[in-house]
């Protein structure tokens, strides 16, 4: 008879008491459940509930104290919107959500603790094992329909206006540099293959380099805060003393990334000046062989056909006008839903299939204005929760999987969907549909959206005692 | 397979035969090789280094802080600094542990012989040098005047303070203290190494230095024996440090220039160091 | 039909047809690894039909070094029970051929064989997984805008390090049996095809053989004068230091090591020792636990790669680590192009030292 295994993460001051409790009232604990002591339900994070899952638990239950009882103040606060997250995502990847479980329990409830995890235990029985393989065991591939493109005629793009607007960055980038307001400006340049790459821009008579046109996809701001500590210096000169403001050149998206950076405190306003560009959108990857667009038409890239965001949302000055005509953009995939849509064994058969060509490059990170910690979690060398293999070496867990997971978590509510992790997988990862369903999550679950404001998410701050949990 | 069938990357297996505390979050561990082990290990050299394995955690390279001749288990000065270290001084005597080596070159000891010796030692870097300081006073006769200059920021990171009284009392040896920053109980030099290099005063006539410590004091330890003292660099020996993963001169981390630290060194004479394009600072 | 005696040297003329109903067939005594469209890209990847392999002579976004170095590989386990401690040797893979590698990757394999093999003491797993695969050749028909193996002393129709090569003609494919190991195999496996004029064949294949005007390469004594120059500085400031450029590089070969916890049971632990594709790019590659960093900068780093390729590891193993197949320039998500360093240190080092100490 099948006894599934339970993790139970216990906090000390009140659930890990609760079951005590229980133990001495004689109450029956379900049997292959084990309890591990955690000093907060807000220590338990999602690395600890994945590695979990991969180490062979059929049920994970997270039990914190009340809320208003946390002994650290707010630490279940965290736990109580987090987890709520993070069960989607794993759910997204294909597993139950039902087989992860968050509940509350103070220390004399032992009834309550009891009662709990029998029905817990029971109803992960009734679900029988866990199907959360390590590989993949075939190469699936799931077609995805997402949304069609038109030639970029048909949207109106005006190739007048983008030498207009190129012209004016130039102008003003210039003025900028030579009244000593800004130490650099980023913007983009052509390289001298032809290639389109991002340009630092330290001296007026440079600023010709700057361009403006279809093909200018990165997000910028991954290079604010480094600049902005460097001083803004040029390669090879000593940093002024009192350094000038960064000038960088935006798209609506990448302004939002920018908005998040205030939100969080990466930078502060006064340290950067935003050249906000408006923008019908970017054009898809050209075939490297050809140089030419893969399909013989111009093909708008993904994010830019569901974009809602045509003028940038924060900016000290704004090139070009009103976009017109505004999309009624939705921010979120057809295929997001379309892999929600698929029953649980061939969702997480989609996702092992993608992540087993994960070759840990990390330019999805590095390239991401929102992944700034010093030390990225899954580079430290004493990592417990999750190590440094590929997707598809002969070794004992899919640590891919737990990066992408753990990394598509720690950007729930910071995400802005430039995409750019996307575009510069090499391994063609879609990487998009796991970020775009957790901001569909926290749109509806907190009511808020990344980088409109720079206000912070949800999520990171603490609850407050007016929301409702 | 490689020809004996050997695997250079597989560690044989040791257990910890004593752990001592040396200071401030540095033990010395004195490991010996479980069933006999690979042949090479008897035959080691000062200078030398091997991996250590904390299993489940990873390994890590330490330089051999023993001689062969004075005794047959091997001895490592570890600090206690990052995950592997950690591991290591979580383990105690009987603990087992692997060992891959004796790896790198070594010091030129028979060139050596019948010159005068100054060996310099900062904090930690202090232990690969221990096992010159043995080899000299093991075989007084073979060189010239020795003098040793040890260095700490702070008495509690002294290393192998208990055989100070064996060095300084050797014939024709004289040796020197100094911390940074004292103790009450410190009646000793106080200043960095270079302040007791500069009363020191070496001369460069038939004479050898033999540097190890951080990127900084080897340095401007070298940067005074040449300017100040007229030491030519190729006189001045130190052994240098670097992040290492196989230490066979395969996974080619540890270059600086077109060498690697692991099998064209760690020992380098500053002659050598300053053709390097790269610098290890 | 080939004979196993005879053979090199010779030129055959096979169908698509007959070539794929012999890979087929081979599979009964090795793992078959060709090129194939997965999930938008094109990989070398174990195939278990020959319908799967995509007929293209394009580049694969992977070189094939993966199959000798891959990106992540076990060493050994290591099972502990109480104070027992056992190390358990990973298994040797299996015979291994690899279908319709390009020049330029073979060409990888020729800088790995230097460091892996030929200097000591050799890599067990490398040394094992190389002399159990059968390599196959495809030579190419186009070059991509950032191919330069021309410029780097290779070519699109080079033959060295393949066991059997093809080349693509019009409606069939030329063979050509390159070493005794390729020979073994089509003896073991006959495969269906017309042995051709030698002579006539090989211009009728030189006629299919895209060429390309090379690109300047610094000579070797070039590169010390440019190590000190700001350019390195300059060139790196877009990138983002992430892995891409060495991982798709067929001769890069840096590897971690780490232990890893591994699944077990009944109160053994097991841990496995892997070693896996790292990269000098990296911002904490050189970062030791203490905290010293000698290369802490983009510039550091990046100067790094390109001298290695080019000066430190020709200089300590014989070859140039570059096989110009461009896939770096290809792949870098920020333009960083390796071409347009090799023109700065070819045009630096052909000053004279006047000219150079005023730049």
């Amino acid at each position: 008879m099948y006894e599934p295994k339970i993790i139970a993460y216990l906090c000390t001051w009140c659930s890990y008491t609760g079951a005590d409790t229980a133990g001495i009232a004689r109450l029956k604990s379900p049997a292959n459940l084990r309890a591990v002591r955690v000093p907060c339900s807000g220590r338990v994070s999602p690395e600890i509930i994945m590695r979990t899952f991969d180490q062979g638990a059929d049920g994970v239950l997270v039990l914190g104290c009340h809320i208003g009882e946390c002994h650290y103040d707010s630490g279940n606060h965290r736990t109580a919107k987090r987890l709520p997250v993070l069960k989607t995502l794993m759910a997204y990847a294909g597993l139950e959500p039902q087989r992860l479980h968050l509940d509350w329990v103070s220390a004399s409830e032992g009834e309550r603790f009891s009662r709990i995890v029998n029905e817990f235990a029971e109803s992960v029985r009734l679900l029988g094992p866990a199907n959360y393989p390590v590989k993949s065991w075939a190469v699936h591939n799931v077609e995805l329909p997402w949304a069609q493109s038109e030639p970029l005629d048909s949207l109106g793009f005006d190739i007048q206006s983008y030498a207009m607007r190129e012209a004016a960055i130039r102008d003003y980038a210039s003025q900028l540099l030579s009244e000593s307001r800004v130490s650099c400006v980023i913007g983009y340049e052509r390289s001298p293959r032809g290639r389109l790459r991002p340009a630092f821009i330290y001296t007026p008579e440079d600023a010709s380099r700057l361009v403006w046109n279809p093909d200018c996809t990165h997000n910028l701001t991954l290079y604010l805060s480094e600049k902005i500590r460097d001083g803004g210096r040029a390669p090879g000169k000593k940093p002024d003393q009192n350094p000038a403001s960064i000038g960088i050149v935006v798209k609506p998206c990448d302004s939002r990334a920018i908005q998040v950076q205030l939100a969080e405190q990466q930078i502060q306003r006064e340290q950067v000046h935003i050249i906000g560009v408006t923008c019908e959108g970017i054009q898809a990857e050209l075939d490297a062989y050809e140089n030419q667009p893969v399909s013989g038409k111009a093909r708008l890239q993904k994010r830019c056909q569901v974009c809602s965001e045509r003028t940038p949302v924060v900016f000290d000055r704004l090139v070009g006008g009103t976009v017109s005509p505004e999309l009624s953009g939705t921010d979120s995939y057809r295929a997001v839903d379309a892999i929600e849509a698929l029953p649980p064994a061939e969702r997480m058969e989609f996702w092992l299939s993608q992540f087993d060509r994960c070759i840990r490059c990390y330019a999805c990170r590095q390239v991401c204005p929102s992944c700034d910690c010093p030390t990225c979690l899954y580079e430290r060398d004493d990592s417990l929760w999750v190590g440094p293999a590929s997707g598809s070496g002969g070794v004992g867990l899919n640590e891919a999987r737990t990066f992408h997971l753990g990394r598509a978590f720690h950007l729930a509510g910071r995400c802005i969907g430039c995409d750019e992790c996307e575009r510069v997988c090499p391994m063609d990862i879609p990487i998009s549909y796991l970020n775009r369903r957790l901001a569909q999550e926290v749109r509806e679950r907190f009511g808020y959206t990344a980088g409109l404001a720079p206000v912070p998410s949800p999520i990171v701050t603490v609850l407050s005692r007016e929301e409702g949990l | 397979m490689a020809d004996n069938g050997s695997n250079p990357l597989k560690p044989d297996l040791g257990y910890i035969a004593e752990v001592k505390d040396l200071g401030a979050e540095i033990k010395l561990f004195s490991v010996k090789l479980l069933n006999g082990g690979s042949e090479q290990f008897n035959y080691y050299h000062p200078g030398q280094f091997a991996f250590l394995s904390a299993f489940g955690i990873g390994e890590a390279p330490f330089g051999i802080a023993s001689t062969n001749e004075r005794s047959d288990l091997l001895d490592f000065a570890i600090q206690r600094l990052g995950s592997v270290t950690t591991g290591l001084h979580e383990m105690g005597e009987g603990d087992i542990i692997g060992m891959r080596g004796p790896l790198g070159n070594c010091f030129p000891m028979d060139r050596f012989q019948g010159k005068n010796l100054i060996v310099l030692g900062g904090g930690i870097g202090g232990a690969p040098l221990r096992p010159v300081i043995h080899t000299v006073i093991d075989h007084r006769q073979d060189y010239g005047h020795f003098s040793i200059l040890w260095a700490a920021r702070h008495p509690s990171l002294l290393v192998f303070t208990d055989e100070y009284d064996d060095w300084g009392s050797a014939p024709d040896t004289e040796l020197h203290l100094t911390v940074d920053q004292p103790d009450t109980k410190w009646d000793h030099n106080i200043g960095l190494i270079t302040d007791l290099l500069e009363r020191v005063a070496p001369s460069p006539e038939n004479a050898i230095t033999i540097t190890c410590g951080p990127p900084i004091m080897i340095h401007f330890v070298n940067k005074m024996l040449v300017e100040k003292f007229g030491f030519k660099p190729e006189q001045n020996y130190v052994t240098l440090e670097a992040r290492m993963h196989c230490g066979i001169g395969k996974c080619g981390r540890c270059n600086l220039g077109e060498k690697l630290v692991c099998v064209d060194g760690p020992v380098f004479n500053m002659e050598e160091v300053g053709q390097m394009l790269e610098s290890y600072l | 039909m080939i004979s196993s005696s005879s053979g090199l040297n010779e030129l055959y003329s096979v169908s698509q047809e007959n070539l794929a109903d012999w890979l087929d067939r081979i599979q009964s005594s090795a793992k078959l690894i060709a090129h194939q469209e997965v999930g938008g890209i094109l990989l070398y990847q174990p195939v278990s039909d020959s319908r799967q392999i995509a007929w293209t002579e394009a580049r694969p976004t992977l070189s094939s070094k993966d199959a000798f170095f891959p990106p992540t590989e076990q060493l050994f386990t290591i099972q502990r029970e109480g104070n027992n401690l056992t190390i358990v040797e990973s298994e040797p893979v299996g015979k291994q051929v690899l279908f319709g590698i390009r020049p330029c990757d073979a060409q990888g394999i020729k800088a790995l064989d230097a460091l892996y093999l030929e200097t000591d003491p050799a890599d067990n797993y490398y040394q094992r997984r190389r002399e159990a695969t059968t390599i196959i050749g495809m030579a190419c028909r186009e070059m991509a805008p950032s191919c330069f193996c021309t410029s780097v002393g290779g070519a699109p129709d080079d033959s060295r390090f393949m066991d059997l090569m093809l080349y693509r003609g019009d409606d069939h494919y030329f063979l050509a049996v390159i070493t005794d190991k390729g020979a073994s195999l089509l003896s073991s496996f006959p495969l269906k095809s017309d042995l051709l004029e030698a002579e006539s064949a090989a211009e009728q294949i030189k006629s299919y053989i895209p060429s390309r005007l090379p690109i300047e390469i610094p000579n070797q004594e070039d590169w010390p004068a440019s190590f000190a120059s700001p350019y390195w500085d300059e060139m790196s400031e877009r990138c983002i230091s992430c892995r891409i450029c060495a991982y798709v590089c067929p001769t890069c070969r840096c590897f971690d090591v780490r232990d890893q916890l591994y699944p077990s049971e009944n109160g053994t632990q097991v841990f496995e020792r892997i070693r896996c594709w790292d990269s000098c790019t990296g911002t904490a590659y050189r970062r030791i636990a203490g905290g010293h960093n000698p290369r802490p900068e983009k510039g550091q780093r990046l100067r790094n790669r390109f001298f290695c390729k080019y000066y430190y590891y020709p200089a300590q193993y014989g070859p140039v680590a570059c096989t110009g197949c461009g896939r770096c320039i290809d792949a870098c998500p920020v333009g960083v192009d390796i071409t347009e360093a090799l023109s700065y240190v070819a045009q630096r080092g052909s000053l004279s030292d006047l000219d150079r100490s005023g730049a």
